[in-house]
């Protein structure tokens, strides 16, 4: 579920990528896009896959109009960690094997559409997606405003959206108390009158500006600014944590949560070599003192006149929650209870990781006269990448996680009529 | 009356200077003149500062979902900006 709300979180900024980011050229008339994704990872006692698949198709009947639809699912299968105890604890109770791994199936449906209105060079878009699983609903609108200056070498662009969000969540006792709620056992009666069910609200607010310079025919700058308020249930409902001897509570995080980032990347074409670098850093924080950075490079050449050969490489590095603590029942610092709230997620610990790939890519030039009669442009590229983790902190059992890797493959394909 | 604390004092200033830059920086880009027929490069979908957006969207959606950090994905822009 924690996957899966940040996957609502994220669904807006994926939709407007989606619709805004390769502009549509005004000859265009209508353009059939579909991309794959396989993620798998495999760290100690879980094993994740997703298979992303996605389509998207537009229309441009107009100057002056372009419409959007689109479907994305993901594919989920794999183990989550059930129950998350630390070294302490593990050290007190040695027979105990307190962490377990839950079975996870599941397949997130998502629907999007939007407009686009043109007036020169100012462009208005607007979109929505709703989002279905097994323990989560999402609505999602975004609107976008873009406009260009000095002779279209500076664009501006702000977005604004809003989620409306349910999740599933087990009903607790009427005097119960957060260290004494249990997880959810399964989904099993969500999003029906099912009477050991009840829904937790998650409304999330997003802002984002940037501004994109072309500073010379060969190089072009984007500072980007996003923010969030992300309100209500957070936690995993399925996850228990150790928090005492002897206790074991639902995870517990705080319900307000206001992110910001800012980004700055450049591209620059170097000539000679028929090759574009590409260069970016991120710095971000949060209420919740989650502070991290990111540096990420990318030299995508041509090898012709339509395929394009790329390497990148991604460095992340982030410090944990305030409220994070690998065991909440005893040990010496950094173990020990934080406060009032309690958390098993690793993605919450202190960790770094690094990123490196290759992607290539076919595409053909937008011509006159149409391909096979038909298409007036085609496209194809395929990506590899893998992703290691390293974990300061974050144990299962007492057991450092070292070999958390993840692997990603991509296909995509497009077409233009 | 609580004195305002050093931490304050650089945050401040941190928050100003970034803020002068970005006014320059706004600034004098009214002064870059890349006129129409340099963008030919500009205009390739080499320039986009994500290579291939559809690729990029699904490696962010996987990896934003395994941190605790969001955003400066960009936005579209790049490319020749003509639209």
């Amino acid at each position: 579920m924690r996957l899966q709300l940040r996957r609502a979180i994220l669904r807006w900024s994926v939709l407007a990528s989606t619709m805004l980011g390769g502009g549509v050229a005004r000859a265009d008339v209508a353009t059939f896009d579909t991309s794959h994704m396989l993620y798998t990872e495999s760290p100690t006692r879980t094993n994740m896959t997703v298979y992303t698949p996605g389509v998207d198709a537009s229309a441009t009947p107009a100057e002056w109009l372009t419409v959007r639809a689109g479907y994305e699912a993901d594919v989920v299968s794999g183990a989550s960690v059930a129950v998350k105890a630390g070294p302490a604890y593990q050290a007190n109770n040695p027979a105990a094997d307190v962490v377990t791994a839950a079975s996870v199936k599941d397949v997130r449906h998502m629907a999007r559409g939007g407009i686009t209105l043109r007036n020169g060079d100012q462009t208005l878009t607007a979109g929505y997606a709703y989002g279905i699983e097994n323990d989560y609903r999402s609505n999602s609108f975004f609107v976008t405003a873009k406009t260009e200056a000095y002779e279209h070498n500076t664009q501006f662009e702000l977005t604004y959206s809003r989620n409306f969000d349910e999740v599933c969540n087990r009903v607790q006792g009427v005097n119960s108390a957060a260290p004494r709620f249990t997880a959810l056992e399964n989904s099993n009666g969500c999003f029906k009158s099912d009477p050991l069910r009840t829904l937790s609200d998650v409304g999330i607010d997003g802002f984002q500006g940037g501004w994109t310079q072309a500073w010379t025919p060969v190089f072009m700058t984007q500072l980007v600014y996003s923010a969030q308020i992300v309100d209500g249930f957070q936690s995993n409902p399925y996850r228990n944590v150790i928090i005492g001897q002897g206790l074991k509570a639902q995870e517990h995080h705080p319900e307000t949560r206001t992110r910001q980032s800012v980004s700055l990347r450049l591209n620059w074409f170097w000539k000679p070599l028929r090759a574009a670098f590409r260069v970016g850093i991120r710095g971000y924080d949060d209420t919740w003192d989650v502070k991290s950075g990111t540096a990420d490079v990318e030299l995508e050449k041509y090898f012709g006149e339509v395929f394009r050969a790329a390497v990148r490489g991604r460095i992340y590095k982030q410090t944990g929650a305030i409220f994070w603590s690998d065991d909440y029942s005893g040990g010496d610092p950094p173990l020990g209870p934080k406060g009032q709230y309690w958390t098993g997620d690793r993605e919450l610990s202190p960790f770094w990781s690094y990123l490196v790939g290759v992607r290539v890519a076919i595409a053909t030039k937008p011509r006159t006269d149409r391909i096979v009669g038909v298409f007036n442009k085609l496209k194809v590229g395929a990506s590899a990448d893998m992703m290691q983790f390293n974990y300061d902190e974050y144990t299962l059992g007492g057991v450092p996680i070292t070999n958390a890797r993840a692997f990603l493959f991509g296909l995509t394909a497009g077409a233009t009529f | 009356m609580r004195k305002p604390t050093r931490e304050a004092s650089v945050s401040i200033s941190s928050g100003t200077i970034g803020l002068f830059a970005i006014v320059s920086m706004l600034t004098i880009s009214g002064c870059v003149t890349v006129k129409p027929q340099q963008r030919a490069v500009l205009a390739d979908p080499i320039m986009q500062f994500e290579g291939d957006p559809q690729a990029s969207a699904q490696v962010r959606h996987a990896i934003e979902n395994r941190e605790g950090s969001f955003g400066g994905s960009g936005v579209s822009g790049g490319g020749c900006g003509c639209n």
